[in-house]
């Protein structure tokens, strides 16, 4: 028997694990995802038009024409920090009512509290209402909630990340019994008295909706692709590595670009880029005779996976990612140990900025997406909503008042004087200006901002050039209008799907199994015994689940 | 003597395998940016020694608070967990208390039936204890496996020696304290190094009673520095965000904090580690 510690954490994961109450226990990981669904849920599907019904008027606010104008869900650009910011709200949103608690997420050290934070007080002196927040490690996030929502405990404003709500048990349940029915707040033209939450994409008010109701604020996506493969173009070029275009030069450019006596292998993570190099849908597509078909039913997954394993197999992927998935791919990356792995195009320009300082040279770049054997690729993405942010339940008209009046305030857009303050502080204090007048935060503004007030609010994205990374605008939106018209369309865009217990529970097994197969611990043939396996235990059911939801929405 | 051979080689691996992640975290945490970027990560060969990640550690505050109120936890959570184990143990140890036997049955449910997550996140915010440093000692003032360590030594000792201190004239806690803790320094060692290292490994309550930056242990603020800058894990792959934008801190920075969150049990250790053959035995033979 091993000593029972206070405070014993292991015991209570396994405690959890047994108990299915949530992804409690792994830190950052989330290899219980889906269990916490609770059994028996059938999921349900609200249909579009039910949704079309309550969202906010879309109200485009143009405070600066962009230099590189987006289009959909690609955010504008600009290429110069403006030189006179706007007054977007004249009014401060605070109506005298008690400080405001606030929960968000934060991947970094905590910031100092309220009462020891200069932005905080400037910010709060803005607003004309004391804001509270607090700001909870990210990697964690969802055992907090589901001890909070299983408590009934929650703040006054709530920010959620999309991916940690799908790890609560009876999510939906506890939206309707927690938090603020927002419809007749922001329905149609009543979003008007709050513009910059009217000038939120519809795309994203869109998954804002349970059970028929507008329930939360989104934070949109600055970018609907899920991924990018990130290739080192400072090391490809001087050594002759052209970028590859197909498969086939994907492999050979991997054969000659690892060296593991220098310490290089050419990849980290690739399998969701190559799945989309090879034409895979990233979950299900409609046959054309009718009914859906899931990846893993798909030749091209299949394909994905035997290219992909043989790049394992051959030793071409980094020893650290072929071991185990907490490799540091970035720092790898950054250092050149690999030349090309797989992340979310948010991973850009902050990688490019920190890097280019102590290396002048350094240029990541996506790489264009291509097709395997003459076909077409498909890009994965949506306009999933980043997080939500909802109103604790029983508040009294003017206090939800309040709340979407700072919610307001957040939100409000690029070229306003309300925007520098909450992404860069008080100048002299949080942030420097550069001869271009890009702010620059001060070791103060590091230390004391953890996006606050940012996660809370949504924002309109946009891609501002910076002059650490003079080209990264041009490259984004660039790579963006090149591969928008290849992305795959979401059959079940503007549905709100809760999922069946049996469909969600399934996931994460499999998906650990495909891994294996991926390494080389399984036979590339098993890919079949798991298609079944999977089909059999929650895969036909959830196909079932989707197959209906579609007829019920006329598609 | 291939033997004997044999044997310092399986000794020195598994001696290797504890001391060179140590060793490799202390090299990092001294190293500086440029030797951190030649190795890909953590460095094993010390170029020099470069102590700004400790210098950026200490002069930014939240470390050293963590580490006060972690010291703080410890302490305060130690001695209160040792008093109620000690007493309780005492008086389940005693054949004739009250109810001693229907007592003992209560706390070793708790092995088997655990009171799960809502619900103690229930009774802890119900006591007015969220957000308070007292949420990361009372919820686990009394580890029953302690309990159940201390009472079986308690019984080892020879009831005739209490009976004559009771003819002296010598009440319970007379006898508690003047004869029965004394013969067992070894059990109390051990189980207080188990309470403390346990306080300040305290983790897990803190991610979900505390709420404000300045009231975090030390696990917590490590656990932001070691993972901050690293995307968040979607299904399974780490994606970065939007809107996402921490200044991540240097490697050096995020083992500076490791080393010194694991220095504590390294100076403490050695202390006691010679009371804990005894300690541990009794609870093993006799319970």
């Amino acid at each position: 028997m091993k000593p029972s510690l206070p405070g014993a954490s292991t015991d209570r994961r396994t405690m959890l694990r047994l108990l299915g109450l949530g992804a409690a226990a792994t830190v950052g990981g989330t290899a219980l995802a889906g269990c916490s669904k609770e059994a028996g849920s059938q999921g349900s599907a609200t249909s579009a038009d039910a949704i079309k019904a309550v969202l906010p008027t879309y109200q485009r606010v143009e405070l600066l024409k962009p230099d590189i104008a987006g289009e959909g869900p690609i955010p504008d650009g600009y290429l110069s920090y403006p030189s006179q910011l706007v007054d977007a709200v004249t009014e401060a949103p605070g109506r005298g009512g008690p400080p405001i608690k606030t929960m968000s997420p934060w991947w970094g050290p905590a910031p100092p509290p309220l009462g020891r934070n200069a932005y905080l007080a400037a910010v709060n002196g803005k607003l004309g209402v004391e804001v509270d927040p607090s700001l909870q490690d990210g990697n964690t996030y969802a055992d907090k909630l589901n001890a909070m929502l299983g408590a009934r405990d929650v703040p006054d404003l709530l920010c959620a990340p999309n991916w940690e709500v799908d790890k609560v048990a009876r999510f939906s349940d506890a939206v309707k019994a927690l938090f603020t029915d927002l419809t007749d707040h922001l329905k149609g033209d009543a979003a008007a008295k709050y513009p910059y939450l009217a000038s939120l994409p519809s795309g994203a008010w869109e998954y804002s909706v349970w059970g028929g109701r507008l329930y939360a604020v989104p934070f949109p996506t600055d970018g609907p692709f899920a991924y990018a493969l990130f290739h080192r173009r400072d090391l490809l070029d001087p050594a002759g590595l052209a970028a590859p275009t197909t498969p086939e030069e994907l492999y050979e450019f991997g054969k000659k670009a690892t060296d593991p006596a220098k310490g290089v292998w050419a990849f980290g993570s690739v399998f969701e880029m190559v799945q989309q190099f090879f034409g895979c849908q990233q979950t299900w597509r409609k046959k054309p005779d009718g009914g859906l078909e899931h990846k893993y039913e798909n030749p091209a997954f299949a394909a994905a996976l035997e290219f992909t394993a043989r790049l394992f197999a051959e030793g071409l992927v980094h020893p650290d990612t072929a071991a185990s998935r907490g490799a540091d791919e970035k720092q790898l990356f950054k250092a050149g140990k690999i030349l090309m792995y797989q992340d979310g195009l948010g991973a850009w320009q902050g990688m490019q900025s920190e890097r280019v300082k102590e290396l002048s040279t350094f240029d990541m770049q996506p790489l264009p997406v291509f097709g395997a054997s003459g076909g077409q690729p498909v890009i994965w993405g949506s306009e999933k909503p980043v997080f939500w942010t909802f109103l604790k339940k029983d508040l009294a008209p003017e206090r939800v008042d309040e709340l979407l009046g700072v919610l307001n305030w957040c939100a409000a857009p690029f070229g306003s004087r309300e925007f520098e303050l909450r992404e860069f502080g008080a100048e002299g204090q949080h942030f420097s200006r550069g001869a271009d007048g890009t702010p620059t935060p001060t070791e103060l503004g590091r230390k004391e901002l953890g996006a606050q007030y940012t996660h809370i609010g949504g924002r309109v994205p946009v891609k501002v050039r910076s002059g650490d990374t003079p080209e990264y605008v041009q490259d984004y939106i660039g790579y963006y209008r090149k591969h928008i018209a290849t992305m795959e369309k979401d059959l079940f865009a503007g549905i709100k799907l809760e999922l069946p217990a049996n469909w969600s529970k399934n996931l994460q097994p499999t998906d650990d199994k495909i891994r294996d197969i991926v390494r080389g611990r399984r036979p590339v043939g098993d890919i079949e015994q798991v298609r079944k396996e999977f089909m059999d235990t929650g895969g036909e059911e959830g196909r079932a689940f989707h197959e209906k939801a579609l007829a019920d929405n006329g598609r | 003597m291939p033997g004997t051979l044999a044997k310092a080689v399986a000794l020195t691996l598994l001696v290797a395998a504890v001391l060179v992640p140590l060793w490799a975290v202390l090299v990092t945490s001294l190293a500086s940016r440029g030797t951190i970027d030649d190795a890909g990560g953590m460095v094993m060969v010390p170029r020099e020694i470069d102590p700004s990640a400790y210098i950026t550690i200490f002069s930014g505050g939240d470390v050293t608070r963590a580490v006060w109120i972690s010291t703080l936890v410890t302490v305060l959570g130690t001695t209160l967990s040792l008093v109620l184990t000690v007493l309780a143990a005492y008086g389940l140890s005693r054949p004739g208390s009250v109810a001693h036997r229907g007592l003992l049955f209560y706390f070793l449910l708790t092995f088997l039936i655990f009171p799960g997550l809502v619900p103690s996140y229930l009774v802890v915010t119900g006591l007015g204890l969220k957000d308070n440093i007292w949420s990361l000692i009372l919820p686990s003032a009394i580890s029953v496996f302690n309990l159940v360590v201390i009472r079986a030594f308690f019984m080892n000792v020879p009831a005739e020696l209490l009976d004559s201190a009771r003819i002296d004239g010598a009440g319970e806690l007379r006898i508690l304290t003047r004869i029965v803790l004394p013969l067992s320094r070894a059990v109390i060692a051990v189980v207080g190094l188990f309470y403390a290292v346990g306080y300040w490994n305290a983790y897990f309550n803190a991610v979900l009673y505390i709420d404000s930056n300045d009231k975090f242990p030390i696990q917590r603020v490590l656990q932001s520095y070691i993972l901050a800058g690293q995307s968040p894990n979607v299904s399974g792959t780490a994606v970065s965000l939007p809107g996402v934008t921490a200044y991540p801190p240097t490697l050096a920075v995020k083992m500076a904090v490791v080393v010194v969150t694991v220095i504590p049990a390294v100076i403490i250790y050695p202390f006691v580690q010679r009371h804990f053959t005894k300690g541990m035995i009794t609870g093993a033979v006799k319970g």
